[in-house]
């Protein structure tokens, strides 16, 4: 209960953060900007039309991305110090509350707010992809009448894209192990700093498949070798999360999606719970 | 039966490993059960260090602190105390009510008694007809109350008042006054930490004084206030009672009718007093007090601040 109650008043106060309602509103302002990406690109051809729909879908995810990067950043840096600064920390520690269900409860809220945040642009995103593919299937439909295109080719345009919403679900677990590493740092970095921190953690971890090439390399300095060892071992990997090539071209990827999304999952899940636990711990002894 | 308060030795040092700044030093008092106990100091002298270390928000360097019997912090010990902090801020985009309906689930209190509670304690800060305003549109001194009645919410046996009266207007400071007035008469323990003097002196039983981390003095008011002089006042007096008084006297003066004697110890008031009798009207006997802030400027500038 006392957990549930720090979770809901910290998504009511993030909620109303102007930087946040700006990133949602902009985020989602160009992903319906995205629906005129028809006029502006010619298709006369079913192939055609399958190329535009793929650079909406494809701006669409990344943009997402990109939002849900600032927007978990950008919350979770003031979780812990934004209560410190304006004193409401020493109100809530003075009752009976633990200080993990005070961390537990921010953690909580600020995963909820991602979830929001991101789900309205999700929502947002599927809407526009399945409103331009219905478009573009009526206008194929009438050009195909013309041409005397065959029905069964007409209906190989997909209207809704079940992998769009694997998309928007890889996007949230990528932002919610950010976030949580971000909660940990939050503990004892400024927000300033933490910002940094959370965006270079979050760079390294896209460019995972990198580092671990370096580590394993036969070639070069044993030390440097070490170093992207353990910088892989701790990093999260957020390029396992990285699926829009995947989702974009299912056709050429040999991938069975329940079992990859599980273990992605699984990932995630995993690394909440380790850095949370470490915040835990961090926060435990902290003087306030 | 344990004190409310014990603090033993308290020592807290900032800094890495214990070698940075000496906040509070070999700090030692107690504090009993229904008090009202006024703890004062200049700014920085260790006052919200010790308030923080007694609800666990810091640890002690060395030294135990314990507060109703239990270590500091201890879950059961929040239970039963409560915090006012300097300049509270709350979530200002929720209503008076919300608020204290957050801190009311923090108690796990169920939705009738978090109901009735928040009636109640609206009314008794008398922000009833304000329940539904969000905290944006509060004035200092109404969130001041709304911080009052978030501190009464369970009930509390110990409330820690840390400038409670900081920036209130004269209404709602002698509201609060009559609070805390109120709270020892329920039986409360309120240790009180403020710069308003005159509040100290006017609610508390007792009073320590903190300055560079250490504690100057302690006692009750009648102990830390006594000058230790008496002022005899006569009238009618006989020509000779005046040179008569002189040797015991510390000083004696003439005014109207009246001849008023000052008198160290209670040997020499009994002195004067055999003296005058029968040669002047006895018109009171009136032991000097100091005030708690002439107390308070003497002590620090001794201390050389």
């Amino acid at each position: 209960m006392i957990i549930w109650t720090i979770a809901k008043t910290t998504v009511g106060d993030a909620m109303r953060k102007k930087v946040l309602q700006i990133f949602l509103v902009v985020a989602i302002g160009l992903i319906v900007l995205s629906l005129s990406f028809s006029q502006t690109l010619t298709f006369s051809s079913r192939e055609g039309a399958a190329v535009d729909l793929m650079l909406v879908k494809s701006f669409g995810l990344g943009l997402m991305a990109i939002a849900g990067a600032l927007i978990s950043l950008v919350l979770c840096v003031s979780l812990i110090p934004q209560e410190i600064e304006r004193r409401t920390i020493y109100t809530i520690l003075s009752k009976p509350v633990n200080r993990y269900e005070f961390i537990v409860g921010k953690f909580l809220g600020a995963v909820l707010t991602l979830a929001i945040n991101i789900g309205l642009m999700g929502l947002v995103f599927i809407l526009v992809i399945t409103l331009k593919a219905k478009g573009m299937e009526m206008s194929m439909a009438s050009v195909a009448s013309g041409v005397a295109q065959t029905e069964a080719g007409v209906q190989k345009m997909m209207v809704f894209d079940m992998n769009m919403v694997w998309g928007t679900i890889m996007i949230y677990l990528q932002f919610l192990v950010l976030s949580s590493v971000v909660l940990l740092f939050s503990t004892f970095l400024t927000p300033t700093v933490n910002f940094f921190m959370g965006t270079a953690v979050y760079i390294i971890g896209i460019m995972a498949s990198m580092t671990e090439t370096m580590a394993k390399s036969e070639a070069g300095n044993a030390v440097l070798k070490w170093l992207y060892t353990i910088v892989h071992a701790i990093i999260p990997n957020f390029d396992k999360f990285n699926v829009t090539n995947t989702l974009l071209h299912p056709e050429t990827a040999n991938v069975n999606m329940g079992h990859w999304t599980a273990g992605v999952t699984l990932y995630a899940l995993l690394y909440v719970v380790a850095m949370t636990t470490l915040a835990v711990f961090a926060f435990w002894k902290k003087e306030l | 039966m344990p004190e409310a308060i014990s603090v033993q030795d308290l020592t807290k040092i900032y800094g890495p490993d214990g070698g940075g700044v000496t906040a509070v030093d070999h700090v030692s008092f107690q504090v009993e059960k229904g008090e009202i106990f006024g703890f004062i100091g200049p700014n920085g002298a260790g006052k919200t260090t010790t308030i923080k270390t007694l609800l666990g928000l810091i640890f002690p360097t060395s030294g135990t602190v314990t507060v109703l019997g239990h270590p500091a912090g201890d879950i059961e010990v929040k239970r039963r105390i409560a915090y006012l902090p300097e300049s509270p801020y709350f979530y200002e985009h929720m209503t008076g009510y919300e608020v204290l309906d957050f801190y009311a689930r923090l108690f796990g209190m169920d939705r009738d008694t978090r109901n009735s509670k928040i009636g109640a304690l609206l009314e008794q800060v008398g922000l009833a007809k304000d329940g539904k305003r969000v905290l944006r549109q509060y004035s200092k001194g109404m969130l001041q109350r709304i911080g009052i009645a978030q501190a009464l919410i369970n009930d509390p046996d110990i409330m820690f008042l840390d400038e409670p009266t900081s920036g209130l207007d004269p209404i709602a400071h002698k509201d609060i006054q009559d609070l805390i007035r109120s709270l020892k008469s329920q039986g409360k323990t309120v240790f009180l930490s403020s710069h308003q003097l005159i509040d100290v002196e006017n609610v508390c039983d007792r009073v320590a004084i903190i300055n560079r981390g250490s504690l100057v003095k302690i006692g009750s008011m009648d102990e830390l206030l006594h000058a230790g002089t008496t002022v005899i006042t006569l009238a009618h007096a006989a020509d000779d009672i005046a040179d008569r008084v002189k040797p015991v006297a510390d000083k004696t003066s003439v005014e109207g009718e009246y001849l008023k004697v000052t008198v160290r110890g209670q040997e020499h008031i009994q002195s004067v007093l055999d003296m005058a009798k029968g040669k002047a009207d006895l018109v009171s006997v009136v032991p000097q007090r100091q005030s708690l802030e002439d107390l308070f400027v003497e002590i620090v500038r001794e201390a050389g601040r």
